[in-house]
């Protein structure tokens, strides 16, 4: 196989339903498993254990659901991107549905090191028992948005999400009483990436203590003296987070669509 | 009350994000094929987590011969992993099928897999948490029809008060006339006391109500079963068969997993029954007679099966693949179809007398991880006992070619407590594999020794019903430790490494194979004390099984270790696999002499008695190697 002869399809899909549950590992090998049934021309590596050449973006957390996740396959023929797109939406269960594919250069960045730029919406309904005052909410996400890091407990190991490398705004808007939607643009690097849930949990524990009386600042001092358990804190009964853009950005700082319009 | 068959995913999508691997319960995977308008609808379980039991054949089998039938839908359901069952149990949220999200109790039939011994409790866990009856005899006319099948039905009495009719053998064709019987006779709206009274009319099918459990001066405490006076059902239960196997669709497979699995790929089962006559196993006779596939057809399911599925890997399923008469042929024809696509073949395992290291670098895309062979014991009187025609030399051969080829590792499967060993074949054990890293040491350049390992691997032997050692009693579990002592002082090489499997487990499935309707309170105690998921090491505590045990005023040791009387009546003799009393006691006697027989596949009828009394034969596509 020669390697310049290879065709890099890049292909967006959504992630959502109870699809959204998987595993990253078990999405790579279900979409493995679509590309298989669609009957692509995929190519395979060389060597002692060989596999399908695809590379996917960086993994979501289980639970997040995303309307812009994206694979390149490489195949050894050209297949027209549109009937590409229809074989893999034919293979494909609907949470899982392909949205766009297109050819890109075969020697560009991988995906997990282009989009370094993601932006998540999270719903989060309110308990409705103690409604939280959006004041007091707003004032504890600037104070938490402007600390380096959160340490958090993953297993039983200490880590520490770096906010100041990740996190590029936050805002928060309260779409009626008991409805909150909070939109985040985060950039990712070699060193990381911003994970929504442990800054929601963060920031809603600081606001449970906000809630007993502690001023925002100081609630969210307390929150990072220690390492945080990400589990529900009282203050939301759901929180439903989505990935709704990844995009790379280029040296002057724009962001640009991973596949561009007529590739 | 029934529950109404409905959709209650919403119940459960909240505990989704707190509990271990939420893909075990998401349904809505590639290639289910249950309905949702139906008139008649049968849940089929497997009794342990989803990934465990996904893989299973028979269920894809009959999952596809159900939904294949006309107004019947046919769903599965797996049991919860305790961090969800005790989620479940804590909300109020009763066992949910997978595909339909619906109670399991809404469902007419509940269809019980029965894999091995050691899920017991897991059945009454199942009932529990759909909220049924655990007892047959407590079930209303609200209640499924519970149903059971599969590879361990072959002493059901321990189980026998749990369910309300056992399926005997092979399913395919079975278990449509019993949902049909059912759903004609739930549309009589006959009492559920008659509508079972029917199902016994239909050949395989094992009601235990309708049985008395009889004693005699020796068989107490586990008694014999004969049909009650007046009640129609047959002495004897033969099981059923498909006779023509290879008219049977050898793609069976459907479903396509999300969660990784243990055997996550495509299976073809290319033949079905062994007549090797080990004398241990009970598969070796409870499959027979033997029926082969032919190439053409394997390999067209293979390519079927991969384009509807998307897999990466197929098996050539059965109980011994390399015997098929067409097995090189089959896996050359793979390969080059397969070439350049990153697909492999895999067989689950070689025979040491059959093994080819051709044939051994056409699976597994050429991979050389470990080779498995199972060597079963350590003399060749011992292999003699048993029947498994292996010899010291089959070893040295086939060893011998795989280290020249690049193998490098081997594991070497083998039993303790067999009848009539003794040390001496102990300490064959360890100088098999001391001879094996010899000849590693022969063969292998000096670079690469390093790499060579041998592992042995030694589980307990049980004795299983309907084999030539069905007498024999367990090796007490004292001396099952003295002599895995005996055997890791007898290694010599560093590079071997022996593992045994856990003695205790080993007395409970003895406990479970052995016992009679009277080792039923026993499994209610046990799970009552916490007791289930006890095929899984990290759960099963012989502790709570021995204070059960207590309870109910059973002695573990005794009833894994009592010899039965050869003449004397058994707890399983009323269902049957179709072999005749005769037979096992000659191969008994026969085993005592260390007197081998032949394959039937291979030389004449050996008067197994299965063909001639369930009216069957072996099919076989060319002669056998």
């Amino acid at each position: 196989m020669n390697e310049e002869n290879l065709f890099r399809l890049r292909v967006e899909y959504v992630k959502q339903g109870r699809l959204r549950y998987l595993g990253h590992l078990e999405l790579i090998h279900t979409v493995e498993r679509i590309v298989r049934r669609a009957q692509l021309p995929y190519a395979v590596t060389q060597g002692f254990s060989p596999h399908m050449k695809i590379a996917f973006s960086s993994a979501l957390p289980v639970g997040t659901a995303s309307d812009c996740e994206w694979y390149d396959v490489f195949l050894t023929a050209y297949v027209p991107a549109p009937r590409a797109l229809e074989a893999l939406a034919a293979a494909s269960p609907a949470d899982l549905a392909p949205r766009r594919a297109g050819y890109v250069d075969r020697r560009a960045a991988a995906l997990t090191a282009a989009l370094t730029r993601a932006r998540y919406r999270a719903v989060l309904a309110l308990e409705e028992g103690a409604p939280s005052d959006e004041g007091r909410a707003r004032d504890a996400l600037v104070a938490l948005c402007a600390a380096d890091g959160i340490p958090y407990l993953r297993g039983k190991k200490t880590k520490t999400m770096s906010l100041a490398r990740t996190l590029v705004s936050a805002e928060l808007v309260a779409r009626d009483a008991l409805t909150w939607e909070l939109a985040l643009d985060t950039r990712s690097s070699a060193e990381g990436a911003l994970r929504p849930e442990v800054l929601i949990r963060a920031w809603e524990k600081a606001l449970a203590a906000a809630n007993g009386g502690a001023a925002p600042r100081d609630a969210v001092a307390a929150v990072l003296a220690e390492p945080l358990a990400v589990a529900p804190y009282g203050i939301f009964a759901h929180c439903e987070i989505a990935r709704i853009s990844q995009n790379i950005e280029d040296k002057r700082g724009i962001l640009v669509e991973p596949l561009p319009l007529g590739a | 009350m029934r529950p109404a068959y409905e959709d209650l995913f919403h119940l459960i999508e909240p505990l989704l994000p707190q509990v271990e691997k939420p893909s075990r319960y998401i349904d809505h995977e590639w290639g289910v094929l249950a309905k949702r308008e139906a008139r008649f609808r049968v849940c089929l379980m497997y009794p342990d987590t989803y990934e465990v039991g996904l893989p299973n054949q028979g269920i894809a089998i009959l999952y596809r011969v159900l939904n294949a039938q006309e107004g019947i839908s046919c769903e599965r359901g797996y049991l919860p992993w305790t961090d969800m069952a005790d989620k479940m149990r804590a909300a109020g949220v009763p066992l949910l099928s997978l595909e339909g999200a619906a109670p399991v109790r809404a469902f007419d039939v509940l269809g019980m897999h029965v894999p091995h011994e050691m899920a017991a409790t897991n059945y009454l866990e199942a009932f529990d948490l759909a909220g049924i009856p655990q007892l047959s005899a407590d079930r209303g006319e609200d209640d499924p029809i519970v149903i059971a099948g599969g590879p361990s039905v072959y002493n059901p009495e321990p189980l026998a008060p749990f369910i309300d009719a056992f399926l005997i053998g092979e399913g395919e064709e079975h278990i449509v006339e019993v949902c049909r019987e059912l759903e004609r006779s739930r549309d009589a709206r006959l009492p559920r006391r008659e509508r079972l009274a029917l199902l016994a009319r239909i050949p395989g099918t094992y009601v235990p109500a309708l049985y008395d459990v009889a004693f005699d001066a020796e068989t107490a405490p586990h008694g014999f079963a004969v049909p009650k006076e007046g009640s129609a059902a047959p002495g004897i239960v033969y099981k059923r068969v498909a006779a023509d196997f290879a008219a049977t669709d050898p793609l069976a497979q459907s479903v396509v997993p999300y969660a990784e699995l243990v055997h996550d790929r495509l299976s073809i089962e290319v033949l079905r029954g062994c007549a090797r006559g080990c004398r241990f196993c009970q598969a070796g006779i409870t499959y027979r007679p033997v029926r082969e596939r032919s190439a053409d057809q394997v390999v067209a399911a293979v390519a079927r099966g991969l384009e509807r599925t998307g897999y990466d890997e197929v098996s050539l399923t059965s109980l011994s693949t390399t015997d098929h008469s067409q097995c090189e042929r089959m896996l050359d024809r793979l390969n080059e179809r397969l070439a350049d696509t990153g697909i492999s073949v895999s067989i689950p395992s070689q025979r040491l007398d059959s093994f080819d290291v051709e044939m051994a670098e056409a699976v597994a895309g050429g991979k050389k991880g470990g080779l498995t062979f199972a060597v079963e014991a350590g003399s060749q009187r011992l292999r003699d006992v048993i029947n498994k025609n292996v010899t010291e030399e089959d070893l040295d051969r086939a060893m011998r070619a795989a280290f020249e080829a690049g193998w490098r590792r081997a594991k070497l499967y083998f039993m303790m407590g067999l009848p009539t060993e003794t040390d001496d074949d102990i300490r064959g054990i360890a100088r098999l594999a001391d001879h094996v890293i010899d000849l590693a040491q022969e063969v292998v350049p000096k670079s690469q020794r390093g790499s060579v390992s041998v592992s042995v691997s030694v589980s307990v032997f049980v004795p299983k019903a309907h084999t030539p050692f069905q007498w024999e009693g367990q090796l007490d579990r004292d001396e099952v430790k003295r002599r895995q002592q005996l055997l890791i002082h007898s290694v010599r090489h560093r590079n071997v490494r022996v593992h045994y499997h856990d003695a205790d487990v080993s007395l409970l499935e003895a406990v479970l194979s052995r016992g009679g309707r009277d080792i039923a309170p026993l499994i209610q105690e046990a799970w009552a004390r916490g007791a289930r998921f006890d095929a899984w090491t990290e759960h099963f505590d012989l502790g709570t099984w021995r204070a059960a045990a207590e309870a109910c005023g059973i002695d573990l040791d005794q009833v894994a270790c009592a010899p039965y009387r050869i003449g004397q009546r058994l707890p399983w003799e009323h269902t049957s696999p179709g072999v005749s009393q005769g037979y096992l006691e000659r191969e008994y006697r026969r085993a005592c002499d260390a007197q081998t027989t032949p394959d039937c596949t291979r030389a004449s009828c050996t008067g197994c008695g299965i063909c001639p009394t369930l009216g069957v034969e072996n099919k076989i596509m060319e002669v056998r190697r």
